[in-house]
This record gives structure tokens, C-alpha cells and sequence, in this order.
């Protein structure tokens, strides 16, 4: 009888914590786990998602990679370019802006919380609301940006003003994510640290950088590559606000792999996938290299 | 275990499960022994509301199958209908569906055929409909789809404006590249733009038509490098290269409606946009080569009825859908109240329809000659290229010998990949 019931203990010991865990892991498999498995499955297939899928081996990768005549080796040639030079250009001011606006607030200034709200605010819109914002603020002729350098410039039709105009937008749009994160980082700083500074005569730069940037760098090493990531996957700013011009030049990946997958004609899934799965190595392969360099020491 | 613990934990997985089961079956197909029709359609823009009135007032009828509208987002239905159908599960009664798409799904063996089904509605026939809708819908023999409207591509335009820098452009009714030209000169000197540059895809088909080309020969392999593609995209560009045209970013819509446009190329569905103008406007043919009305195209599509093939539709059912559709026949008006032009012919006998000015391109025979439906199997492809490289075409960013060889290579590298033909 003892005996019974300490077993019973063992298995409800062995047996509670994935009960609690069951939730996330039914989500994590069903949206996560087995679109990626039969994603991988698909890329090596010619597949139209109306008919059983042929397996193809490694064709379609041998088709990106090493066929210079076809269309979609140039498209993934094209969006993966125009991918990472997005990163490139957005990630930095996506990191940096934030941090100057939460270092900014956390020295309580006037207003600090509306100031907080109104930074936050642009996170909570949808991205199809964020563009048309922005359109309008970029628009040619009633534009108040033309209107008050007094030109008629195409914003999101020439270049380098699309990828200007797409960084802009998008930093605005995610200002609120990391700067919430620093500013609870930052008021995790024991203010010893300063004050000590202060008798020292550091400098409010010197401070930055000697205290208040190591202190967080944990927080700096998520937000670098949770947003590297994002950027990778960048893909409503460009389709609606550069519709992927001028001239191909802000075409990123995802807008091709959706068109392929999911454009108006019939369905090439087994190239949208191959696509998707090089897209998913490289953004693997960067967020490595990320944690490599900013590991932080133990 | 305790029974308080066990409590806590099966609630745990019930609520996990209800979560799940909630992502689950939205705006499904009925069960087949239900009395109602799962109708899927892309409505969700300002005809929204019309569609839903008029299935509103079908229902009123007390029909023994009642609609059930299921609007959403044209590319999330296009995304779902293959994975409902492959499925077998919740597969919609009835489908709306462009008649562009109609090849594609019936080579796909998707489609259910009316063949044998319409003998019990007579007026359900090509007499009573625009030809060009109709016909579509039967391929090798078989009639696959039956049309709601034939929407199509025309010219807005600013009266204002028109009579003062092209009075006599529209006498015949018909607006030639020439006088846009000509008349985009005399109003540039005002500030004032000819014609806006607006959706590629259309433009494009229609003067392609008019130059004699098409999109394809076979029905299967692209002709889109040829003379008569480069005249089609090289006339569009001309207006841009001749300074009569919106320029690279201008709003075409909001030109037109501050009154700083004179021709606006668009469907006869935005008339609900246009209404908001505070001066007179009107519509006429999309820009033409010619002035000879047996030459004048204008691009077209079809809304059209499917129905997916389902095993669970009982023959009430699609006895009930062909009652609904022969109800829509004649009771079209609400459609045309969106902008549409409903295909069914009897609409023509109704005075409230022929006052809406987008009635001309249907009242008469010669009119209804000049719609033209592109449903070339691969016409998405061709979209697709249009879209996303038309403009630089227009505006002078590409060659237009780069347009035109990158839009062969590019549909022929995805057909490619399509093993129906093979």
C-alpha cells in the first residue's frame, strides 16, 4: 500500500511538469515544429499546393545556387542583397535610438511618461496603418516632408531615398519593444556606480560608456539579435511602401518567397520553400556570429 | 495526487485544448446535411456591404437553403481554397472566384462541372448573359463556372478640364493616345496632369490587344518579347517621356480629385471614390490606338460562381445553389450599385441601372464587343511581373527591351515549374 502511493507520488512528480508545459509545447509543435519539418520537406519537392508533391532531391537548391539563367536563382541573389543591406541599415539605428530615448527618460525629466507612451504608441499600430502614415507624410505633392524642404522628391521611388525612407519608418515603428527593455534595464543600475562617477569627475559621456553600457549588456545582446532577426524577416515596409522598387532595389526575400508560395499565379512552393529555408540558415548563421562577438562573460 | 490537483490540471489541458480548438474551423463549409450554402467571396471593400444586401434579401425569399456570406481578403481565400480542397474538410458550397483563375483550377481537376445540372433552369443560358463572361466559363466542352458581373478597365474623366483643353476629344466617345497627347500638352502648361499612370496590368492588356499581340499563342507558352509587347509598354511610357503624365509618387486618385488630373484609366468599380469629386466627371473607353470602334478594347474580368468539388454536397444543395444563382440573375441591381456591371442581360431593362455610368459599356452589342477578358492560364504570372516591374518601366527606369525580355524569361522559368502540362 505504501509502496503504491510513493510510486503514485513518483509519476505525478514525473508527470505534472509537462502538464504544465503541455500548453506551449501543443502551440510550439502545431505552429512551429512541424511547419519547419514540412517546410524543409517541401523544398526539396515541385510542389503547387493543389497536386500530391514530386520529389525532386536537391534540385531546387542546385537551381538557387548554381543556375545563373534562372529566375530564381537572381531572385534569391537579388532578395537576399537587398535582405541583409536592410539589416545593415536599419538594425544599428534600431538599437541605438531606443537606447538613447530610454537613457534619455531614465533621468526623470518632465513629462517623462507621456513621453514613454507617446514613443511606445507607434509599436501597437499594424504595419498596413503604419505605411499609410507614412505615405502620406512622404507623399510627392501634399506631403508636409516635400512641403517643408520645399522639393518634389519621390520618397519611395528613387534611391537612396526608398532605403532612407524604409529605415525612418521602421525605426519608428519599433522604437517602443527595446526601448522598454533598456529602460527597465537601466533602472536596475545601482546608482552608487554614478555618484562614485561623479566624484571621480567623470563626464556624462564617460558614464555612458564606462558604466551604463557594460551594466546592460545582456539587455543589448538579446535586443541585437531578437531585432537582427525581425529585420530579416522584413517584409510589409518594403511591399507597401517601395513596392519593392525602384528597379528591384528594395525587393527583399520574403517578397519573393510570398509571391512564389502565394502570388497571384499558380503556386511554386518548392522554390518558396528552398528560399525560406536559405533565408532561415542565414538568419541562424547571423544570430551565431552575434552571440559569438557579444557573448557576455561569465 | 490529489483531487484538487487533478482538478487544477485537467482544467489545464481543457483550457489548452479549447485554445487550440479555437484556432480552428472559421468560415467553413456547412455540413452537408445543413440547410444552408457556405458562400466564399473577395468582398471585403466597399461592395462588401452590397453583397451582403443582396444575399439579405435572397434569404428574405425564405429559400430552403439559406446563404451564409463569407467574405475576406482576396489573397487569403486564393491561399486557402487548395488547402480546403485538398483537405476534404470544410470546403465552401460556393465560391466567387476571378475568371482568370478559372483554367488553372479546372486543369487542377478542382472544379466541380454544372454540366447536366442546369437543365432544370432554363433562362441559366448564353442568350442571357454578356458573352464574354459566359464563355469563359466553358473549357473543352464543359461549363464550369457561370458569371456574376464583367468588371473592366475605362477613363475617368474631369469635364471641367475636358472641355477645356480637349472639347472635341470625346464626341465619338473614344480617347486615342493622340488626343491625350495632345490635350496633356495644352493642360501641363497649367499644372495640370493628362493622365495618370495607373495600373499597369490593365493599361498593359488592353493596348497590347489593340497592337494585335497576346499574351499567348498556345494557351500555354508566353509572347510577351514581342513587337507588339514593346509597342504596348512603350506607348504608356511615351506619355511619361512626352510630359503628359503623373509623375513617379503622385496619387493619381487624389490628382483627379483635387482637379489636377484630366484622364483617370481606372475600373468602373472605384466609382464610389470618384462620387466624392466636386465637379462634374465622366466615364469613358480606356485610352485607345484607334479611333475605330471595332478596334477598341477595353481589359475585363469576371466575378464568377465555382464550386469546389466536394463530396458531401447533396444534390438538394446544389439544387439550392443553382436557385440562388438564377435569383442573382434577376436581381443584379444592388451589384451595379458598387460599380459593377452585373453580367446577366436583364439588368438591362431596369431604369435605375441604366443611369449609372458604367451602364454604356453593356447597353449596347458594340459596347459589349470591346470587353475583353485575358484568361490566359498564366495570366497570374504575368500580373505578377506587371506589378512588380511595370512602373519602372513607365518611368523610364528600365529599358523597354529589359521590360519585355525580363517578363518572357520570368513567366517561362515559373510555367516552367508546372507539371499540368506535362
Amino acid at each position: 500500500m505504501g509502496t503504491t502511493m510513493t510510486l503514485d507520488k513518483k509519476k505525478s512528480k514525473k508527470i505534472t511538469p509537462w502538464l504544465f508545459l503541455a500548453p506551449h509545447l501543443i502551440i510550439f509543435a502545431i505552429f512551429f515544429f512541424i511547419p519547419v519539418i514540412f517546410g524543409i520537406y517541401i523544398s526539396f519537392t515541385n510542389w503547387d499546393l493543389f497536386n500530391t508533391p514530386t520529389f525532386i532531391g536537391l534540385d531546387n537548391y542546385k537551381e538557387l545556387f548554381f543556375n545563373s539563367d534562372s529566375t530564381f536563382y537572381e531572385q534569391l541573389r537579388i532578395g537576399l542583397k537587398n535582405t541583409f543591406k536592410f539589416v545593415i541599415f536599419s538594425v544599428p539605428f534600431c538599437i541605438a535610438v531606443p537606447l538613447l530615448l530610454a537613457s534619455a527618460l531614465n533621468t526623470k525629466p518632465k513629462l517623462a511618461k507621456i513621453f514613454q507612451s507617446i514613443f511606445y504608441m507607434p509599436s501597437l499600430f499594424a504595419i498596413s496603418a503604419v505605411v499609410i502614415i507614412w505615405k502620406l507624410i512622404f507623399n510627392v505633392n501634399y506631403g508636409p516632408v516635400n512641403n517643408i524642404l520645399n522639393t518634389d522628391t519621390p520618397w519611395t521611388g528613387t534611391q537612396p531615398y526608398a532605403w532612407i525612407a524604409l529605415v525612418v519608418v521602421t525605426v519608428w515603428w519599433t522604437i517602443g519593444g527595446n526601448m522598454i527593455i533598456y529602460q527597465s534595464a537601466l533602472s536596475g543600475i545601482s546608482k552608487d556606480f554614478y555618484e562614485a562617477a561623479d566624484i571621480d569627475g567623470a563626464t556624462a559621456v564617460q558614464k555612458f560608456f564606462k558604466i551604463t553600457l557594460p551594466a546592460i549588456k545582456g539587455q543589448i545582446l538579446y535586443t541585437v539579435v531578437m531585432t537582427t532577426i525581425a529585420q530579416f524577416n522584413i517584409y510589409g515596409q518594403p511591399l507597401m511602401l517601395t513596392e519593392g522598387g525602384p528597379n528591384n532595389s528594395t525587393r527583399v526575400l520574403l517578397m519573393y518567397i510570398q509571391q512564389n508560395a502565394f502570388g497571384s499565379g499558380q503556386s511554386i512552393a518548392g522554390i518558396a520553400s528552398a528560399m525560406a529555408v536559405v533565408l532561415g540558415i542565414c538568419i541562424m548563421c547571423v544570430s551565431a556570429i552575434q552571440f559569438k562577438f557579444l557573448k557576455v562573460e561569465d | 495526487m490529489k483531487v484538487s490537483k487533478l482538478v487544477k490540471l485537467g482544467l489545464l489541458a481543457g483550457a489548452s485544448m479549447t485554445f487550440l480548438s479555437a484556432c480552428g474551423n472559421s468560415g467553413g463549409s456547412s455540413e452537408s446535411n445543413s440547410k444552408e450554402i457556405v458562400f466564399w467571396n473577395p468582398f471585403t471593400g466597399a461592395d462588401s456591404a452590397n453583397i451582403k444586401n443582396m444575399i439579405d434579401d435572397y434569404n428574405k425569399t425564405n429559400p430552403e437553403f439559406k446563404v451564409k456570406n463569407v467574405s475576406m481578403k482576396e489573397g487569403d481565400m486564393y491561399s486557402k481554397i487548395p488547402t480546403v480542397v485538398n483537405s476534404g474538410k470544410n470546403i465552401p458550397d460556393l465560391n466567387i472566384v476571378h475568371a482568370e483563375r478559372i483554367k488553372q483550377y479546372k486543369d487542377n481537376n478542382m472544379l466541380t462541372s454544372f454540366e447536366g445540372l442546369l437543365e432544370d433552369y432554363s433562362e441559366i443560358k448564353a442568350e442571357n448573359y454578356v458573352p464574354e463572361a459566359w464563355n469563359l466559363g466553358e473549357l473543352d466542352g464543359e461549363r464550369y463556372s457561370l458569371p456574376l458581373d464583367i468588371h473592366n478597365w475605362g477613363t475617368y474623366y474631369n469635364k471641367e478640364l475636358l472641355a477645356k483643353y480637349a472639347p472635341n476629344a470625346l464626341d465619338d466617345n473614344i480617347l486615342t493616345f493622340d488626343e491625350i497627347v495632345e490635350a496633356g500638352k495644352l493642360a501641363s502648361k497649367d499644372d495640370i496632369r493628362g493622365i495618370a499612370l495607373t495600373w499597369v496590368k490593365p493599361n498593359y492588356m488592353a493596348t497590347l490587344g489593340q497592337e494585335g499581340g497576346q499574351l499567348s499563342e498556345n494557351g500555354i507558352d508566353p509572347t510577351l518579347d514581342t513587337e507588339e509587347s514593346k509597342a504596348a509598354i512603350g506607348k504608356w511610357n511615351e506619355l511619361y517621356e512626352e510630359g503628359v503624365s503623373t509623375k513617379d509618387g503622385e496619387d493619381p486618385n487624389q490628382l483627379f480629385l483635387s482637379g489636377k488630373l484630366l484622364f483617370l484609366p481606372e475600373g468602373i468599380w472605384l466609382q464610389n471614390i470618384i462620387n466624392g469629386a466636386e465637379f462634374d466627371w465622366g466615364l469613358t473607353n480606356a485610352p485607345q490606338l484607334s479611333d475605330d470602334m471595332s478596334q477598341v478594347i477595353n481589359w475585363s474580368s469576371s466575378h464568377q460562381f465555382v464550386m469546389f468539388n466536394n463530396e458531401d454536397r447533396s444534390d438538394e444543395k446544389t439544387k439550392g445553389i443553382l436557385d440562388f444563382i438564377d435569383w442573382v440573375r434577376t436581381n443584379s441591381l444592388e451589384w451595379a450599385k458598387a460599380g459593377q456591371n452585373p453580367a446577366t442581360l436583364d439588368i438591362l431593362n431596369n431604369e435605375e441601372y441604366q443611369k449609372m455610368p458604367q451602364s454604356f459599356f453593356i447597353n449596347s452589342e458594340e459596347e459589349q464587343n470591346t470587353l475583353k477578358i485575358f484568361d490566359y492560364k498564366y495570366n497570374g504570372y504575368v500580373s505578377e511581373y506587371l506589378e512588380s516591374h511595370g512602373f519602372d518601366a513607365l518611368f523610364s527606369k528600365v529599358s523597354i527591351e529589359d521590360f519585355t525580355s525580363g517578363l518572357q524569361k520570368e513567366v517561362s522559368d515559373k510555367i516552367s515549374k508546372d507539371n499540368t502540362n506535362k
